[in-house]
């Protein structure tokens, strides 16, 4: 049975890890050039040489994907890392504490969650010059907590009223040694699993500001990429369709590892 | 304890959400707008360098800021803001002389407002529909099948929609007008939202899917089947109200991903509204029709909000005002 869930496990996140592996081994070990210009095929389509064909002003796609996808993933760890750190003791805190605290927190979340990530990019992104990625990094990072620390609410306000919290409670264990031993540990796998979503949220928001001239100034992005395609989709549809593509396998191959292991973690349970 | 007839009671309890969800909003629009204030004044550099480039002269940059008031205090910056806020002016726009910045904003304002509202109510018809026919006799096994199409439109990213259905349907195909087009009228106005309400209308059909089942077995359903009454009557009249609590929610916490949504696909078709007037006037660092409409779309997603909010506790008696 065990073996079976494994199995089913690895094949759910096969295409996430493929594609994080893939990236990072061609953007580490190729020294071919997501930027560097050649005017003379502009546009061209996919060749042997170039088997996605070129971009705008024949900057080669199969690089500029690769590389894109690279650094946007590890954008997306990073900040979805940072929610998991910062949302996590807080949702723990206010699910088990209760009270005023919880519905605070809870209603911060409502507050957080539902508002558009975009204004706040602006708002911010505006201030600076050119935006770097760490700038990007820190918009989506104001906001990545709030469904960490809602999962973790749910999970500690659930795990504190379970019956083996409740027997180590009868055996005489302390506040502290219940919480640290019994619920934290079996609350972390349930709330991890949400970085996949996050993760998956920072790709397409990325993309969203990159395609409409708010993304990182090397404009190594898919969203570049996209607003390439979208420019020249009369001469080249293949710069469109290779951005369109890209952009769902990424998102797309997150959401799937994040939700079959949200499926495996709660069976297991 | 006061002893109301029930159609007073619902009202009250309509303002009382309406209050609760006020207090928020202003909460809401406090944060942004001082963040939108702070970001220009707090970050290194001299905003007037931004907007005028590095070559300006210092006189001109000394100019700027006078005519900004940068030079003053930032308490009393900030209170000119607020202030400014509160009477509907932050001055005019930087790029248009003569252009007041709300001004600048109104006329935006339309557009935007026509396409995401159009979205929501293809979103939210097309998602409870499909919810419907995922739970209800018609389809016999084919359910299934509309429920993975929801599946698969929900996992469909709308940055990567959006433009490929334009290629296949506005430029190849020519079925639908461009919607940047100033003469598509109302058909490129219902393609634009209907791109829009695609991840809307699917997250609509999840939820609703969702709480449609969990009414399912419920005995006032099978009285109602049993009465006689038909299987549309049963799902529409009696099923989904009991279920609109969780849909509303889930409008409402789409709102913001709608707004980005939408700066997304008026840059694609370049139709104006706010969004191509936040993204022009972000690129010629005009600071205060900058300030002004992103401030007036936080406005905006907060009134929608409050609207969302009313009508769950208008169709939703049981939901208290959160």
């Amino acid at each position: 049975m065990t073996r079976r869930l494994d199995a089913r496990i690895w094949l759910v996140v096969l295409p996430a890890a493929t594609v994080l592996l893939a990236s990072g081994a061609y953007a580490l070990l190729s020294d071919a050039s997501p930027s560097r210009l050649h005017l003379t095929s502009s546009w061209a389509g996919p060749s042997l040489s170039r088997p996605l064909g070129s971009g705008e002003a024949g900057v080669d796609l199969l690089p500029l994907v690769l590389h894109a996808t690279f650094r946007v993933l590890l954008l997306a760890f990073v900040v979805a890392g940072i929610g998991f750190a910062v949302g996590t003791p807080i949702g723990a805190a206010a699910g088990l504490l209760r009270g005023r605290l919880e519905r605070w927190v809870l209603r911060a979340c409502d507050l957080v969650q539902a508002f558009p990530t975009f204004l706040l990019a602006l708002a911010v992104l505006s201030a600076v010059r050119t935006p770097a990625r760490w700038h990007i990094a820190a918009v989506f990072a104001t906001t990545a907590w709030a469904p960490f620390a809602r999962i973790a609410a749910a999970q500690a306000r659930t795990l504190s009223e379970a019956q083996f919290v409740e027997a180590a409670r009868a055996l005489g264990a302390t506040r502290g040694r219940t919480v640290t031993r019994h619920v934290l540990p079996n609350l972390l796998g349930p709330v991890a699993v949400q970085i996949g979503t996050a993760a998956a949220g920072v790709v397409l928001g990325e993309t969203a500001l990159g395609f409409v001239g708010l993304g990182p100034a090397d404009g190594v992005s898919l969203g570049a990429l996209l607003e390439q395609g979208t420019l020249g989709m009369l001469r080249a549809p293949h710069v469109l369709a290779v951005g369109a593509v890209a952009v769902a396998t990424v998102s797309g191959s997150l959401q799937l590892a994040s939700e079959g292991l949200r499926r495996w973690v709660s069976g297991a349970k | 304890m006061v002893v109301t007839t029930p159609r007073f009671s619902s009202v009250l309890r309509v303002v009382q959400s309406a209050v609760a969800r006020a207090s928020g909003a202003v909460v809401v629009l406090l944060v942004l707008s001082t963040l939108v204030f702070l970001a220009l004044r707090l970050l290194p550099g001299d905003p007037a360098a931004l907007v005028l480039g590095d070559r300006a002269s210092a006189e001109d940059r000394a100019l700027l800021r006078a005519r900004l008031g940068l030079d003053d205090p930032l308490p009393v910056q900030y209170a000119r803001f607020l202030w400014g806020l509160v009477r509907g002016d932050v001055g005019p726009s930087l790029a248009r002389p003569g252009v007041s910045a709300f001004g600048a904003v109104a006329d935006a304002m339309g557009p935007t407002a026509a396409l995401a509202g159009t979205a929501v109510l293809l979103g939210a018809t097309g998602g409870i529909v499909a919810a419907v026919l995922c739970v209800g006799p018609w389809l016999g096994a084919r359910r299934e099948w509309v429920h993975r199409a929801i599946l698969v439109a929900s996992a469909t990213p709308l940055i990567a929609l959006a433009p490929l259905l334009t290629f296949a349907l506005a430029v190849k195909w020519r079925l639908v007008p461009l919607p940047g087009d100033p003469e598509s009228g109302a058909l490129g106005l219902l393609f634009a939202s209907a791109l829009l309400a695609v991840p809307l209308g699917a997250q609509v059909g999840r939820i609703s899917r969702a709480s449609l089942m969990e009414v399912a077995s419920s005995k006032f359903l099978q009285v109602a089947a049993a009465k006689g009454a038909s299987s549309w009557r049963v799902w529409l009249i009696h099923g989904l109200p009991p279920a609109s609590g969780p849909i509303s929610v889930v409008i409402a916490a789409q709102l913001g991903a709608l707004l980005g949504g939408a700066v997304v696909l008026e840059r694609l078709f370049e139709r104006p509204g706010l969004g191509t007037l936040m993204l022009n006037a972000y690129a010629a660092r005009d600071l205060p029709v900058l300030e002004a409409s992103v401030i007036a779309a936080g406005l905006l997603f907060v009134a929608a909000q409050a609207l969302a909010g009313a009508v769950h506790a208008l169709v939703d008696p049981r939901g208290k005002a959160a």
